[in-house]
């Protein structure tokens, strides 16, 4: 369970999110949906904590994430917008290190690896070396990472941007089974298609602030528009033409 | 803190497992390391040479001829070259055309012959102060070869040399030797630092601003484990490389010197293995604080790039205070041991000058190289912890 309120970070004059708030809730996929530079990937920042936000209030399974972000980032599996790997070890070391590093055990570690490349579909490169590995293969060995410590509350930053549609796939499949074994996601996105196939709920956001929220069902009725991409741009657009 | 060891002793392991994957930057760093042995090799004949065309002394004589014996003595001698004077001698000397000429005189042969004192005469300006080791020299081989003579003559006559020789010197030139050496032990502590900054450089730099460049730095920082255990764990992986460069350097620079010319040189430097384990120990407190200062600065690098030649930059700063003190001699001066660098310089040239390293000064050293690594690496942690830095802005 993610809770957000009236986020507020500045960079300098640009206002890049302002007062966003929303919830994301355990078994449930929320989407963040908006354009480049609406502000998804700070208001992701913020909440795993590894940017200050100016105003507003974070909580992770209740724990204040501005105040005790350590304790808030256990609850938490991040593919952040950087996603790079070491070029020098193999995917399972990076598994291996990330699992250390979050406290696993060995053999926790070995089993949690074993499920998440059968899960992935990375049998094939699992001992290859980082260096030589496709954008796709790379995507899912930075998911299986953030994964590994079976975490509650699992954030994505653009997952599929720039993955082939089997990789598309894949990551869509393995939000669907997070959202399965209750988890709570929440996943951040500009295709349209991609939120309205898995997301319970989507807040849409432009420039900083947010626009809409609601299930698709909800948005739909809201805008009396029947596909999401008209939703989308209707929303967007409204803004547009009052600001 | 038991999370805060684990997840150090984690990123230590993987950081070296990197660094030694890193074959390309490995090489760049030994295969400089490896032309050592023979750069000092090539140095040391080469410095060996000059010094002894430097003693190269050309003795002009004139009237060789009525005492050939002694002249092909002195010829023998080594350092000495006969020549033929010049007709003129006084004038020659006085206008500079030779710096001195011997004279053997014409009754030398007969009064030698008879036992009588041969005279010969050392013609010099008497000004020029330089030339007192060329002409005391030549005046302590004629010398040398009239008491041999005087030697022989006694003996024939039974009586023992010992007893025309109430009071024998002898000279042994110390100041020259020590300069030298002294030359040799300033150079070597440069070596060592250049060891220590070289060796720990790479993994200073990748673990940083490489890992923010690739991307990799984010999804680490994440991890909810304390900054300074990730830090912590990356600095003490640099440190193992650069104390490995500078086992390595000391080892490598031992071999050149065992197979350089330094009895030549007149050079007398003892390096066994107890001599070799005291440098190192010295250095090892140096290593720690290069290495979490090459952190501090790469990681306010923009990229790797930029970390690179910020870093290489670094290098330069104890090469300053050491080129200046190299050739000067072991002053002792208790401030240099807070100075990293000068400190370890100082305590380099005891353990090589045969002195030892006192606990106490070493111990100074640790705690300044401590307290030194802790705020760099504190500022390192900090520097973590801000926007511009993780994100790249």
């Amino acid at each position: 369970m993610i809770e957000v309120r009236g986020l507020r970070k500045c960079f300098g004059e640009v206002v890049a999110v302002d007062d966003v708030s929303f919830e994301a809730r355990d078994g449930e996929v929320t989407a963040l949906l908006g354009e480049n530079g609406a502000g998804k990937t700070t208001t992701l920042r913020s909440i795993y904590g590894l940017i200050q936000p100016d105003a507003g209030e974070v909580r992770v399974d209740g724990v204040d994430g501005i105040a005790q972000p350590l304790r808030a980032r256990k609850g938490l599996g991040v593919l952040s917008e950087a996603r790079g790997l070491y070029p020098r070890l193999t995917p399972r070391e990076h598994m291996r290190y990330f699992a250390h590093l979050q406290g696993l055990g060995r053999a926790e570690t070995e089993t949690r690896c074993e499920d998440l490349v059968d899960l992935l579909g990375m049998g094939d490169f699992a001992d290859r070396r980082a260096a030589g590995l496709s954008h796709g293969e790379n995507t899912k060995v930075a998911l299986a990472r953030a994964l590994l410590h079976e975490p509650a509350n699992v954030l994505l930053d653009e997952p599929t941007t720039g993955l082939d549609v089997m990789s598309t796939r894949a990551v869509r499949e393995l939000i669907v089974q997070l959202r399965e074994r209750g988890k709570c996601v929440v996943f951040s996105s500009h295709v349209m298609q991609e939120v309205a196939a898995v997301s319970d709920r989507i807040v849409v956001v432009s420039a900083g602030r947010v626009i809409a929220s609601g299930t698709p069902a909800e948005l739909r009725q809201s805008t009396g528009l029947e596909d999401l991409e008209d939703v989308f741009v209707a929303l967007t657009g409204r803004r547009g033409a009052q600001g | 803190m038991k999370r805060l060891v684990a997840a150090f002793s984690v990123v230590l392991r993987k950081e070296l497992v990197d660094g030694l994957r890193d074959r390309r930057s490995l090489l760049s760093v030994l295969a400089p390391l490896a032309l050592l042995p023979l750069m000092l090799f090539v140095a040391m004949s080469q410095a060996s040479e000059s010094v002894e065309r430097a003693r190269q002394i050309k003795v002009p004589v004139i009237g060789a001829e009525h005492a050939r014996e002694l002249t092909d003595w002195l010829d023998q001698q080594a350092g000495i070259e006969i020549e033929q004077g010049p007709d003129q001698p006084r004038e020659a000397v006085r206008n500079g055309d030779v710096d001195f000429v011997l004279v053997i005189p014409e009754d030398f042969a007969e009064r030698f012959a008879g036992s009588r004192t041969a005279e010969v005469e050392i013609i010099l300006e008497g000004m020029d102060r330089s030339l007192d080791r060329a002409v005391g020299r030549v005046r302590d081989l004629v010398r040398g070869y009239g008491r041999g003579i005087a030697d022989q003559r006694l003996i024939v006559r039974g009586i023992s040399p010992e007893v025309a020789r109430p009071v024998r010197v002898e000279t042994i030139e110390l100041a020259t030797q020590q300069q030298r050496t002294a030359m040799l032990i300033g150079f070597m502590p440069l070596i060592l630092v250049m060891g220590i900054f070289v060796g720990g450089l790479q993994v200073a730099i990748d673990s940083t601003a490489g890992e923010r460049e690739r991307g990799s730095l984010e999804p680490l920082l994440v991890i909810p484990v304390p900054r300074l255990s990730i830090i912590g764990g990356k600095w003490l992986a640099a440190t193992a490389f650069s104390l490995a460069s500078a086992v390595l350097t000391a080892a490598l620079m031992g071999i050149g010197l065992e197979y350089s010319p330094l009895q030549r040189l007149g050079l007398r430097l003892e390096l066994d293995g107890g001599v070799m384990a005291l440098m190192v120990a010295a250095i090892v407190p140096l290593a720690f604080s290069v290495t979490a200062l090459q952190m501090v600065v790469a990681t306010l690098a923009r990229s790797y790039k930029e970390a690179q030649s910020y870093v290489s930059f670094l290098m330069l700063l104890p090469m300053l205070p050491l080129a200046l003190t190299m050739n000067s001699p072991i002053e002792d001066a208790s401030w240099r041991l807070l100075v990293p660098v000068l400190a370890q310089q100082q305590l380099i040239q005891g353990a090589i000058g045969g002195e030892g390293v006192a606990l106490v000064d070493f111990v100074i050293t640790v705690l300044v190289a401590a307290a030194f690594a802790g705020v760099c690496l504190w500022l390192t942690s900090d520097l973590f912890r801000r926007e511009r830095i993780v994100f790249g802005r």
